[in-house]
């Protein structure tokens, strides 16, 4: 640990060193990348929104834990991404709520609707799928990411 | 001797489990014929043959939670919704700890 120094219990205050550092570096791209792919086709791989966006949260946590609160505070505003998931739920019940005139979740963009209304299989089909899959996806990031970041601010416990 | 005796129940027990859970002569967990499938698990086959028309994802996890089951997504989405909320406002500064 850093010398020959007897540990304080504050070298992690900051970040985890190098070596966790520069491994979360590479690893994050790759981590994103994946869980957009499983947000992006739930309605056509297994997976989906809770499951990406699970991931996704995974790789923001791995940056809060890796660089420390001060480094992930200048990126993650705590307030927005409590914001955004209640955008994500209220998205989603618009997409449950587009054919109304039906049903409740019934999934009229698909059936005659003007987009999302590709052959099965492709990525812009299955009508309201992919967007509630965006939205699920967006509120368990936000969500996620917003408890980590407030369970390392808000902190009670001395170092 | 207490050692001995908790893994010989423990062996009776699996003993015991195996008998019961053997297809043959015990409980049956699952159906042995497509028909008596069909029967009793209509609604299986209903989402695997439907699923595609009806809601338009190849993954029929999807179209069942999203459509089919959309009011248990809804629910869930709450309780993660509630479960954040309450964190979040639990973990906050509280006035007694501003000095």
């Amino acid at each position: 640990m850093r010398g020959q120094r007897p540990s304080t219990g504050r070298e992690m205050e900051v970040d985890m060193g190098l070596i966790v550092k520069t491994m979360a570096r590479v690893t994050i791209p790759f981590i994103g990348i994946f869980g957009a792919y499983i947000v992006m086709h739930g309605h056509l791989t297994p997976g989906g929104g809770f499951q990406g966006g699970s991931t996704l949260a995974g790789a923001g946590i791995l940056f809060l834990v890796a660089f420390g609160l001060k480094e992930a505070e200048k990126k993650v505003n705590k307030k927005v991404y409590s914001a955004l998931e209640g955008v994500g739920g209220l998205v989603f019940l618009g997409a449950a709520l587009l054919g109304f005139s039906v049903a409740f979740f019934y999934n009229t963009l698909w059936h005659n609707g003007p987009f999302f209304n590709g052959k099965p299989g492709t990525l812009l089909s299955a009508g309201f799928l992919p967007i509630m899959n965006l939205a699920v996806g967006l509120k368990v990031f936000s969500g996620f990411v917003a408890v980590a970041v407030s369970i390392a601010a808000f902190r009670r416990w001395r170092g | 001797m207490k050692q001995e005796i908790a893994f010989l129940s423990l062996l009776f027990i699996l003993g015991s489990l195996l008998l019961i859970a053997n297809p043959h002569y015990g409980l049956k967990f699952a159906f042995n014929s497509t028909h008596e499938w069909l029967t009793y698990r209509y609604t299986d086959n209903y989402y695997i043959t439907h699923g595609l028309t009806d809601v338009g994802g190849n993954n029929i996890v999807t179209d069942i939670v999203f459509d089919y089951r959309g009011y248990d997504t809804i629910g869930e989405a709450t309780v993660l919704f509630t479960a954040i909320a309450g964190a979040v406002a639990l973990l906050r500064p509280w006035r007694r700890d501003e000095k």
